[in-house]
């Protein structure tokens, strides 16, 4: 079945001056997807959202929110969090969240049911002044979570928050994804793309280098590299090994990525079947960072 | 509308700053009406000491006097600056707090969220206006008793000269702080050309025959006060052999409305360009 497209985006530019913030962005992204944006500080995840959001003007190219051009009527159902959490400092939670619920036309029934899931509820009547870092980025949490939004759309939305904090947003994000509300998150962090997204575009100085599905994109394949006396016939055998990505060959040796974890003795195993003795195996590990950096550095 | 006004309502309610400025405003004016005639009467009696005729006491709470008297005092540069002042502190603290951005995320149109800080304005000119119509009117049968059924009609262009001095007022404090985004710039410079730059500009420009048809007058601040220039008090008129204003003219009104519209354009045009 072919999945409804919930955000079409074209050829998206804007610039600060000399700056190209965001170039020539395209995307899309379909209904129950979690779609990452990934990308270093700078690299125009938050200018890319704003415009998003009708808060930018672009400076080229457009976008479509369910299929329609940009209006309030589809921010109305969209639940954003962008930067950082903006509300009244004198007025409480309750009060706050009272006026998100009428500026988005939704009822106030469910402003307990956020404020419990982002953990405020005992808080409720307390000023938005008083709020520690960590509280005010859940209750713009909570707010975005209003009225049970179609779309979800969030910047950094663990930033500053202690361990467990960063968990239970994840959850919550993940339970709210699990939901059908289709997330578009973006974050510098590549750990955190990869656990709650299925989906990822990465972002470098505003030009997209990859977009796709994460595994794909973001593979952690720790590569294994390998070599024997028939380079090209031994490229050829791997190609063929259950879960390959892809290989390239430096000074004699075919460094090899997986989508999954593999162990060494399965590729002897498998290879050695084909006909092929190694004179060289060895497993590669990279952490997530140096790969993410990889991905950024990869390209010219 | 109504859902515009509720949230801007929502937005003011439990916020003491503008409450207080709101008092202020009243408490600074009843003072300066109630107790102008006993200052100005105080006067004359420190003049009486050294003339042989006596002045006459002035009363200015007399119908239909205390229509225009109230009227000239509520816009005061003095006074007026209070509700513009709450006007520059909510819609910078909007910019301050950024909940203009989040208010335009969660689904208000840029139009929308101008249209409700306009409808402010409105709201709160109509309400001053109805406070002072009111009290003008105790004060005026409290004094001088019911004499006329036709004081109302001889009140009301005052009362209406008010309320267009008032919203007008508020609009130029609105643009100011919209334009500046900055509570403390945008009070600063708005007082300081309310309050010491136009009356500068009075004193080195004003023509032989004091008053009348200068530049000044054109001014957008004191186009505003001009709308009720003088109190209607008998021996003034005497006293400087001058034909004192006794109405509300339609061209001065127009005067201020003007500014306030172009003013109005400006912010409409930016908003929709500019970057929140
Ligand atoms: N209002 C602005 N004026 C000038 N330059 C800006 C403005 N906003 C963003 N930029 C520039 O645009 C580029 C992209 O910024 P943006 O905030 O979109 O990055 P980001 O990916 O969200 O970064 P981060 O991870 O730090 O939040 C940066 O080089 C930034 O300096
Ligand atoms: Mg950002």
């Amino acid at each position: 079945m072919q999945v409804e497209t919930i955000l079409h985006v074209e050829k998206l530019s804007k610039r600060f001056g000399k700056i190209r913030a965001v170039n020539q962005l395209s995307f899309e992204v379909g209904r129950g997807q979690v779609f990452g944006i990934l990308g270093p500080n700078g690299s125009g995840k938050t200018t890319t959202l704003s415009m998003l959001l009708d808060l930018i003007p672009p400076d080229d190219g457009t976008f479509s929110w369910f299929g329609q051009p940009p209006s309030k009527d589809s921010r109305k159902r969209i639940g954003s969090v962008i930067e950082s959490p903006n509300f009244f400092p004198y007025l409480d939670a309750v009060t706050n969240l009272k006026i998100v619920a009428d500026i988005k036309d939704k009822p106030y029934d469910d402003i307990d049911e956020v404020l419990q899931l982002s953990g405020l509820y005992e808080r409720r009547f307390s000023k938005f002044r008083t709020f520690s870092f960590g509280m005010r980025q859940r209750l713009a949490l909570a707010s975005a979570l209003l009225g049970k939004p179609e779309v979800m759309i969030l910047d950094e939305p663990t930033n500053g928050l202690d361990p467990q904090g960063i968990a239970q947003i994840r959850d919550l994000i993940s339970l709210v994804a699990s939901r059908g509300t289709t997330i578009l998150l973006a974050s510098h962090l590549l750990d955190e793309v990869q656990k709650i997204c299925s989906y990822v575009v990465v972002l470098r100085k505003g030009v997209m280098l990859f977009s796709g599905n994460v595994r794909e994109v973001l593979a952690v394949s720790d590569s294994i590299e390998m070599a024997s006396s028939d380079m090209p016939v031994l490229a050829a055998a791997i190609a063929e090994f259950p879960g390959f990505l892809a290989s390239t060959a430096i000074n004699g040796i075919l460094q090899v990525h997986f989508d999954r974890p593999v162990v060494t003795s399965e590729i002897n195993t498998f290879l050695y079947i084909k006909g092929i003795v190694l004179s060289h195996l060895s497993e590669k590990k990279r952490s997530l960072e140096q790969h993410f950096l990889e991905l950024l550095q990869d390209t010219p | 509308m109504i859902k515009l006004l509720k949230i801007e309502f929502k937005k003011i309610r439990t916020y003491k700053v503008f409450w207080i400025l709101f008092g202020l405003y009243f408490v600074f004016l009843a003072a300066g009406i109630l107790l102008a005639e006993f200052m100005i009467n105080h006067m004359v009696n420190n003049v009486n000491q050294r003339m042989p005729i006596p002045f006459p006491h002035v009363a200015i709470y007399y119908f239909p006097d205390v229509w225009q008297n109230v009227a000239f005092f509520a816009s005061m540069r003095y006074v007026l600056i209070f509700p513009a002042i709450i006007m520059i502190i909510l819609i910078t603290n909007e910019f301050t707090f950024k909940t203009i951005r989040q208010n335009v995320i969660n689904g208000m149109s840029k139009t929308e969220f101008l249209v409700s800080k306009l409808l402010m304005i409105l709201l709160m000119a109509v309400i001053m206006g109805i406070i002072l119509t009111a009290g003008s009117f105790f004060i005026g049968l409290f004094h001088s008793g019911f004499t006329d059924v036709n004081l109302f009609s001889k009140g009301l262009p005052f009362m209406g000269g008010f309320f267009i001095s008032l919203a007008c007022y508020m609009v130029y404090a609105f643009f100011c702080g919209f334009m500046l985004r900055n509570t403390g710039m945008a009070i600063a410079i708005f007082t300081l050309y309310s309050l010491i730059i136009e009356p500068v500009i009075y004193f080195l420009f004003r023509a032989p025959f004091m008053f009348k048809n200068t530049i000044y007058t054109y001014l957008p601040v004191n186009a505003v006060i001009r709308l009720t220039e003088y109190p209607a008090i008998p021996m003034l008129k005497k006293m400087m052999g001058l034909e004192l204003q006794n109405h509300v003219s339609i061209v001065a009104c127009l005067i201020p409305m003007a500014y306030a519209a172009i003013m109005i354009g400006i912010v409409f045009w930016v908003m929709n360009r500019k970057d929140l």
